[in-house]
Order: structure tokens, then sequence, then C-alpha cells
């Protein structure tokens, strides 16, 4: 069966698994291979949990929409949400936490995992964009 | 998760979840805190089951080791691609010791 054009989920933390495993059904179906998809991962579970935690700040009625596309060599995931948008001073924070740091990791572990970060509100929806360029197969 | 030892000062723990993320983190990290009663200073931690960790599961060995004090050190055997990614990309793999057995594990807490 075809994968829903978006995969949506309540904002809580014990859903984003479910993201998780939605992006893995996509990037099978994509032919996406291992070692690009533990990135993709990591990078879609961070995105969701701040999501959870700092769009929508506990609140349990939001939601968070998925998109996964192949354009090419370049893997596209788009998240929706109708939280608090991100600050654009932490989307572009570039600056690693100490290595004691408990928290604060999750937009430097984005930004290493995925090669573009796109941000924008489109209606009062959030639209974060991560492109991932995928390694060419090797020559038949 | 079960635990053993310590053995010397080395306390062997296995943590027995699939997915230590922000959703199992702060339950793991009560039982943790609960486990160490603080006679160990060394822990060996055993992550063959877990195959994934987000940086809040990251955060949860942070605590541990910054629990443990100025002596303490903590070693990770059975680390999985990913989990073994996410120790690279956070630098954290200069922090706690990976080793691909428990004994080497021991080894490496013990020199």
């Amino acid at each position: 069966m075809a994968e829903p054009a978006v995969f949506s989920c309540a904002a809580r933390l014990e859903e984003v698994e479910r993201l998780a495993a939605h992006l893995r059904r996509c990037g099978a179906a994509l032919h996406v291979d291992n070692v690009a998809m533990i990135d993709l991962e990591l990078a879609l579970v961070e995105a969701a949990n701040n999501i959870v935690l700092h769009g929508y700040a506990g609140r349990g009625d939001g939601t968070i929409g998925l998109t996964v596309d192949r354009l090419g060599d370049v893997l596209i995931m788009e998240l929706r949400d109708g939280g608090v948008p991100i600050p654009s001073s932490v989307l572009s924070a570039h600056l690693p936490p100490s290595l004691d740091a408990e928290s604060g990791r999750g937009i430097a572990i984005i930004r290493s995992c995925i090669d573009e970060v796109g941000y924008s509100q489109e209606g009062g929806v959030n639209v974060l964009r991560l492109a991932k360029h995928l390694p060419k197969p090797p020559a038949a | 998760m079960t635990a053993s030892g310590p053995d010397d000062d080395i306390a062997l723990i296995d943590v027995d979840v699939d997915r230590l993320d922000a959703a199992a983190a702060p339950a793991l990290k009560a039982r943790l805190q609960a486990r160490l009663d603080g006679s160990a200073r060394k822990i060996l931690l055993n992550l063959e089951r877990v195959s994934f960790m987000d940086s809040t599961g990251l955060g949860v060995l942070v605590s541990l080791i910054k629990m443990l004090g100025k002596d303490g050190a903590i070693a990770v055997t059975g680390v999985q691609p990913p989990v073994r990614r996410l120790f690279e990309l956070t630098r954290l793999d200069t922090v706690f010791r990976m080793a691909s057995g428990i004994e080497e594990g021991k080894a490496a807490l013990r020199g």
C-alpha cells in the first residue's frame, strides 16, 4: 500500500516514533541507503521533539504533518505544525553546546545531518524543510 | 533496565529500551538514579538493545556521568550504528569510552 502524501500525528513525544517509522517506510520505498537514513531519522526526531516541546510547549491538541519526497538525489522532508514558530536566532545558531550540556543539541544535530534547512510560515502553519543530498548509486 | 555488580567498582547496566528517545528518557533517568546508590564510580552501559537514541537520551547519559563526579567514568558497549553516529556527531565519543564488548569495556574503565 502506498504511503499517504501527508502523514500526521498528535504533537506528543510518544508519537514521534510514528513519524520515524513513516520516514523509514518512505526511505525503503525511495531506495535511500541505510547510512543516509540514520541521519534523516536523527534530524526528523530532533525537529519533531522541538516542535512538541517548544512549538506546542506541552499543548496536547496540536498535530505534526510530515511529507517525504525524493527529487533525484535529494531527499526532502517537510514538517508542518501550528505551534509557536522557531525563533530565527535559534535556527541559525551554529555554536555546538558544551560537552557537559544535558540538552540543547537538537538544532546542531539537525544541521550536522541535513544539507539544507529551510523554515517558513504558510497561512499560519510552520513549514520546516529538511533536504539531504543522497550519495549517487555506484555505476552499473 | 537490569544491573549487576558492582564488579570491583564497576556497575554493569543493561539498558533494555529499544528507543532511548525523549519519550523514554525521563523514566530511564529515574531508574538509573535509583539504581546508583553512590557506591559505583564507574559504569559500563550495555546498549545492545538500543536501536535508536536522540539528544534527550544522550542527555541522560551526560547527567549520569556528571552524577558520578570527577572520578567517575562511563563506558558503553553494544553500540548500534545510529547510536554511534549520535555519539560522533556530538563529539561525546570523546567523553564516553566506546568498547566492543563487556570485557573491553571493563578494561577501559580500569585502565
